[in-house]
């Protein structure tokens, strides 16, 4: 595999990978202080890293304090992070198993244990972007293997589900976690995942756009 | 049989057939005029099913949304399940120009946020269409708020 594909595909899956497990749970001082030592994942948070709390403040004390409070704010309380809500017109949540996202979990055979991460349904905005994250560690693997046809294959599920699931609700829900944040931390974290999810659905548009060739998909 | 037997025997037959109706109603269809008027959907039924869900009007309005709208015209309201907040908002509107100033907060916060979605369209011209079409539901429950304002206020 080309070395800026390599790079390119890592940073997806990485970012996947933060922004889902930063949506689904309260951060812990582990996660915490790897995001406050490295200064790539750093830049994503410019409005945490200048905040006067977070400068004078332990990691505990901030998470316990400030944090945690806003994270149940927003994440339980007062917002709604589940898909359906965004698309039914009875604004009700879908829990069962007619939830637009549970077919195409079973069909990738991805399970999603709702108690162990604290959700009531698979259409959570921290599970899908999970499953985005499990396909993009699929399409690395693929790449790796010089799989390109089962990488593309990959890539046009990714495509597919950012266009009518993520895309669609996602930055109505951000928008709100973003205006009503009460931290810079969720703040830039609102932030950070609007902005990546919009990026990453143009970069796999101009790869189908490429008939998923990769060679012409990262230029 | 006698006199005592018999309005014992009315009593229960007014009984029974009073709880054959109450099953016999269901469906709905055999509402008094009373609990029909009651259950007549007015304009804060039609707001709340046309502009509040966000796969209608493109926009998520939130709690702290409808809090915030609220304050912004000094009325103040606590935090509880959103259709509640929302009929308690709706609630407080009193005069046209109650009426006038709600719609006004609702379509800043529209006009606010579909500058949003210009913005990113702008940006991420792949995701354009979605939010296209999130822009025209939002011009759409504009006018829906300003139709009602004339059915019901003019």
């Amino acid at each position: 595999m080309q070395e800026d594909l390599k790079t390119e595909q890592l940073a997806r899956v990485n970012i996947y990978a933060l922004i889902s497990r930063l949506l689904m749970n309260e951060v812990d001082e582990e996660l915490l202080e790897l995001i406050l030592k490295d200064k790539n994942i750093l830049s994503f948070f410019p409005t945490f890293e200048n905040w006067d709390k977070q400068k004078n403040m332990s990691a505990k004390d901030l998470i316990e304090k400030y944090l945690n409070v806003d994270f149940t704010n927003l994440l339980l309380l007062h917002l709604v992070p589940y898909e359906s809500f965004y698309m039914r017109e009875d604004q009700m949540m879908e829990t069962g198993g007619d939830n637009p996202v549970q077919k195409l979990y079973n069909d990738f055979d991805f399970r999603v244990e709702l108690d162990e991460a604290r959700v009531m349904a698979g259409d959570h905005i921290g599970v899908e972007l999970e499953f985005m994250y499990k396909l993009c560690e699929a399409e690395y693997k693929a790449l790796e293997d010089e799989e390109y046809d089962i990488a593309a294959k990959i890539a046009e599920i990714e495509y597919a589900f950012l266009k009518e699931h993520l895309v669609e609700w996602a930055p109505m829900f951000l928008l709100n976690v973003k205006n009503e944040a009460g931290t810079a931390f969720y703040f830039d974290l609102a932030d950070v995942a609007i902005e990546f999810i919009l990026s990453d659905f143009e970069y796999l548009s101009r790869l189908k756009n490429d008939n998923y060739s990769y060679e012409k998909g990262i230029k | 049989m006698d006199i005592k037997d018999l309005n014992e025997l009315r009593g229960e037959f007014e009984a029974l057939s009073q709880r054959n109706n109450l099953l016999g109603c269901e469906d709905g269809s055999c509402v008094s005029d009373e609990e029909a008027r009651e259950d007549y959907p007015d304009y804060l039924k039609a707001i709340y099913s046309e502009i509040m869900p966000p796969v209608k009007s493109g926009i998520y309005f939130s709690r702290w949304d409808l809090k915030t709208m609220a304050s912004q015209l000094d009325e103040s309201f606590a935090i509880d399940v959103r259709e509640r907040m929302f009929k308690n908002f709706m609630q407080w509107i009193a005069t046209p120009d109650d009426m006038k100033a709600v719609i006004g907060e609702f379509s800043k916060l529209i006009d606010m946020k579909c500058d949003i979605y210009r913005d990113y369209a702008k940006r991420y011209p792949a995701s354009k269409n979605i939010f296209d079409t999130k822009i025209d539901k939002a011009q759409k429950a504009k006018k829906y708020l300003d139709k009602v304002y004339v059915e019901f206020f003019t």
